[in-house]
């Protein structure tokens, strides 16, 4: 019942005008980035971040800002699935594959209504479980000493596989890379400049955010950037939302199903969104076999993907707020986010700033609402916007990275900096080595190394300290349980996609 | 190089200038650089005054606190030094923690290479265990270092060498720890002071020395027991019952100081009027009402009283540190 | 099973020997030059660890994972053509002339001229780049100038317009 109290309080805080306004305003404009093509959240909220900064907002003010845009970018990622095929992030995907059929058969605003109701509801329900859940993990906090840390660092990593679809052997790459990057600049043990090569700009570290955006947002220009982008686009009757709604009551099993799916998925580090949707669909397309009509215009293949990816991009919220672990991408921003508002989420996140957590978690429901609520009337207003031309959009996407950049210190070297980070995140994603690792590893690589450090000054060199604990032995064993369910999943996608 | 804007305020402002009386300065303190990521010392130092400065019409509008965390300081150091040494609109926020610094050549240059201005204030050292520790006086807890150095884990917010580390050894050393058993001593790092209780509180480590305005909170709550204030004499309300060092016979202190300096290239004039800036807000009531709330003892040293105060330091840290071994 | 392979995203995958490879080796030699430099970091004073070990706990799993991507290389997707490549490059040299351009030449200036050439460059006509450029610059202008109170840099020769 003190989660109750505690969430009342939270109401409290969100429910103040001006949070309840960048609710709104992060939810629209999550909505809109998540519909643009090739635009997710992970770019989304990478370019609101030194926006947020710039603001001045408090950190309490950003997170609802960009837990909105967060939010607001997994509804909106439907929406150019159905209308365009093109789904506008990875977990968005499932979704193209009965929800442009339905648009082609004319039936893409039932498609926008269900799928809307879908996510309102994976989206609460994660919610719900968050409340829940994340509290349990709190009374650990005291026992977590350096030497668990680092275990649960090395968790982050060891999961790593997960986030990203693509081989085990790249997905690790991509983190030692990160983690590499991330031991650049002044050492905060021994204040021993590491890899800076006298370079004054180098000496505070890489900015993660300046990497962040140059990973996400100027890469993907670049992508943009392979072919010529005519201007016509497919015009593609929407029809109305309502029936959608309607339907959703048929497709309450689907939905309800796909939701704990999602959210479970969710939780466990490194699953993340993509994996909850993929189950839901996969899972929905088992259970009701023959009966359904999935790949042509089902509308359960909609429902089931939508509550799937939205239900784990709240459970995704679980070990990033309450373990500092992220779940995905997208965690991995709003994670950096944090620690550079100096907030360092972890076992006593919840005890030492509850009215932050508790008045995100109010503001995740009321977010919630919002999005239901805008999406059913500005449906097609977002649909619109995706015939905008894109020769208007992309720039405006790498300028509003500029000058966010920019402003964050003042310095054109973080623009250059910016550019680099483009280049590098482009030839990645070309190799098929996942950038998401990256960035965990610029992110947590510097507490992974001081706590290895600490534990290592407490045991005066002794490197037994590491599995000195209950909590440490069981992390590490769960990490290698994830690393052979990985192994076998990725084994078994490999077998089907080959 | 006179950054574009101090010209640009400059006319507007000697116009100004006239109408403040309180202040002589021709280019008011319009910048604060904070060594360190938001929410430390040193950032509250810039903030607070920063904000005292404005409140007091000691500067037109408002003081503008920059970050520049790195190399506990050095990374502003020498940006201020390469780039800024003639800006007498900033200032930069520092202490005894920078002090140890640059007695042990950590930044990229000596003390002569800046102007001090002032301190404002000081912190005082404190040596806590946990409220369920089996140490019950810091004599008991320095005899059993004295008698097995690998049997106590200590944490503070300093690297190994630093300000924190090195107060808590002159305690060793005074309780008769030999030199060549310092390095048995196990000594961790924490991002501050509240993080390091936590993790006594957790019993990863034993013992914490830090400041005590890092810590109040737990003190007051009484979770953690206090063995040793590091002051001359005993501290202001409400801390006036905890026991120093120096009243267990251990003839140790261990202050924080807060202060600021700028740029080596400040013309004398400009330097001056900085100086009583900051001197007129040390005066103020304001000041002492921050100070208290937040563990500081306001302390007044200013202009070249404080230039030369710092020097002393830096050489008896200097000593220090070479009799302990952090330097060779 | 049909609808499995639009599982995959990047529909253009491709065997990749040559891409793999040579991103292993240049891998395996900042793995290599990372250990190799981290030597050169002083260990302090009491550090049981120093700030070398990380580094170097580091860049051995990178440099195995490297030798292996060289051993067996996976499959990369389609890399740009010609045309594609010159497109990228013409807007990475203009976003970097931006960044060196932005301070000299103040913010609204140099933000004009990168926003025309910017939106010519993603494929508008000159007319429509020469609206869309201008809209977007002092859009972007009046956001952060007014709206966020977020000082950019000024013209210079407008001099102490203060």
């Amino acid at each position: 019942m003190e989660t109750l109290a505690f969430l009342a309080q939270g109401f409290a805080v969100a429910t103040q005008p001006e949070f309840l306004l960048l609710a709104l305003i992060g939810c629209a404009v999550g909505t809109l980035i998540g519909a643009l093509p090739g635009l997710g959240p992970v770019n989304g909220v990478a370019l609101m971040i030194p926006l947020a900064f710039n603001f001045g907002l408090d950190p309490t003010a950003a997170l609802i800002l960009l837990v909105s845009v967060y939010y607001g970018c997994m509804y909106g990622g439907r929406i150019s699935s159905i209308v365009l095929n093109i789904p506008g992030d990875e977990p968005a995907m499932m979704t193209t594959l009965d929800g442009y059929p339905m648009a082609l058969k004319g039936r893409g605003g039932e498609a926008l209504g269900l799928s809307a109701v879908a996510s309102f509801v994976g989206a609460t329900i994660a919610t719900i479980g968050l409340t829940l859940f994340a509290p349990l993990l709190v009374d650990l906090a005291i026992k977590f000493g350096p030497a668990e840390y680092f275990a649960l660092f090395l968790l982050a990593f060891a999961t790593i596989g997960g986030v990203t679809s693509g081989s085990f052997t790249k997905s690790f790459i991509a983190a030692c890379l990160g983690l590499l990057l991330g031991t650049v600049g002044i050492d905060p043990v021994s204040s021993v400049a590491r890899y800076t090569f006298g370079t004054f700009e180098l000496y505070d570290g890489i900015d993660f955010i300046v990497a962040l955006v140059g990973l996400f947002a100027i890469s993907e220009c670049l992508v943009f950037l392979e072919q010529r982008h005519g201007a016509d686009k497919p015009h593609i009757k929407l029809g109305s939302a309502w029936p959608g709604m309607k339907a959703s009551l048929s497709c309450k099993g689907t939905i309800g199903r796909g939701s704990l799916i999602g959210f479970v998925s969710g939780v466990l580090p490194g699953a993340g969104a993509s994996l909850g949707s993929f189950l839901s669909y996969m899972l929905e397309k088992r259970w009701l076999g023959a009966k359904g009509d999935f790949g042509n215009g089902d509308p359960r293949g909609v429902a089931a993907p939508e509550a799937g990816n939205n239900a784990a991009a709240g459970g995704a919220l679980i070990p990033m707020l309450s373990l500092g672990i992220p779940g995905s991408g997208t965690t991995a921003i709003l994670l950096a986010l944090l620690l550079s508002m100096n907030i360092t989420p972890g076992p006593l996140l919840f005890a030492q700033q509850p009215e932050m957590v508790w008045g995100l978690v109010a503001a995740l429901f009321i977010g919630n609402i919002m999005l239901l609520v805008l999406n059913v009337p500005l449906v097609g207003l977002f649909a619109r916007v995706l015939q905008a031309p894109s020769w208007l959009l992309m720039p405006m996407v790498v300028l509003i990275a500029f000058v966010g950049v920019y402003s964050l210190n003042n310095s054109p070297f973080d623009l250059y900096m910016m550019l680099a980070f483009g280049v590098l995140g482009y030839v990645l994603r070309k190799l098929e080595i996942p950038t998401v690792p990256v960035v965990l590893g610029l992110l947590l690589g510097g507490q992974m190394e001081f706590n290895l450090r600490r534990a290592m000054s407490i045991s005066g060199g002794d490197w037994s300290i590491l599995v000195n604990s209950g909590i440490s032995i069981g992390i590490y064993a769960f990490a290698a349980t994830l690393i052979v369910a990985g192994a076998v999943y990725a084994m078994m996608l490999k077998r089907r996609l080959a | 190089m006179p950054s574009p804007l101090t010209t640009r305020l400059g006319l507007p402002l000697l116009a100004l200038g006239l109408g403040v009386s309180t202040s002589a300065s021709a280019l008011p303190i319009d910048e604060c650089i904070a060594p360190a990521d938001p929410g430390g010392g040193w950032d509250f130092t810039c903030r607070s005054v920063g904000k005292l400065l404005t409140d007091l019409e000691l500067t037109d509008g408002s003081v503008q606190v920059t970050n520049m965390p790195g190399g506990v300081g050095a990374v502003a150091f020498s940006n201020v030094a390469s780039k800024r040494a003639d800006d007498s609109n900033l200032i930069v926020a520092t202490s005894t923690v920078g002090m140890t610094q640059i007695a042990q050549g950590r930044y990229p240059g000596g003390a002569e290479t800046m102007r001090w201005l002032g301190m404002l204030g000081t912190d005082v050292g404190v040596i806590l265990v946990d409220d369920e520790s089996e140490y019950e006086s810091l004599e008991q807890l320095l005899e059993a270092i004295v008698a097995d150095p690998t049997s106590v884990a200590m944490a503070g917010s300093s690297g190994a060498g630093g300000w924190d580390h090195i107060r808590a050894l002159m305690l060793a050393k005074a309780a008769g720890l030999p030199g060549d058993q310092v390095g048995a001593l196990r000594w961790v790092q924490f991002d501050g002071g509240g993080p390091a209780v936590t993790q006594m509180m957790g019993n990863h480590v034993d013992v914490v020395s830090t400041d005590l305005g890092e810590v109040a909170g737990f003190i007051e709550s009484g979770d953690v027991r206090v063995l040793a204030v590091m002051s001359d004499d005993p501290l202001p309300e409400p801390f006036d019952e905890l026991p120093t060092a120096v009243s267990q016979g251990y003839d140790v202190t261990g202050y924080n100081w807060r202060g600021f300096y700028t740029g080596g290239e400040v013309s004398d004039e400009d330097y001056a009027s900085m100086v009583e800036d900051l001197e007129n807000l040390y005066a103020s009531e304001e000041w002492k009402d921050v100070a208290a709330q937040n563990g500081l003892v306001p302390l007044w040293r200013g202009g070249d009283d404080f230039s030369s105060f710092v020097e002393e330091s830096i050489q008896r840290v200097e000593a220090i540190s070479r009799e302990i071994g952090v330097i060779q | 099973m049909s609808q499995m392979s639009d599982l995959d995203a990047h529909q253009h995958r491709r065997p990749a020997q040559v891409g793999d490879r040579l991103a292993g080796a240049v891998l395996l030699v900042l793995a290599l030059g990372a250990w190799w430099h981290s030597h050169s970091f002083v260990t302090g004073f009491m550090q049981p660890v120093g700030p070398g070990a990380f580094p170097r706990l580091v860049s051995l799993p990178l440099a195995a994972l490297s030798a292996y991507l060289i051993l067996r290389p996976g499959f990369n997707e389609r890399w740009p053509d010609r045309a594609g490549l010159a497109r990228q490059l013409a807007v990475l040299l203009l976003l970097a002339a931006y960044a060196g351009m932005l301070e000299p030449l103040g913010f609204v200036p140099a933000t004009l001229a990168c926003a025309i050439v910017l939106t010519r460059l993603f494929g508008a006509a000159w007319g429509q780049a020469l609206i869309a450029g201008t809209g977007l610059a002092l859009g972007l202008y009046a956001l952060f100038e007014f709206a966020l109170g977020m000082p950019l840099p000024d013209v210079p020769w407008w001099g102490g317009g203060h």
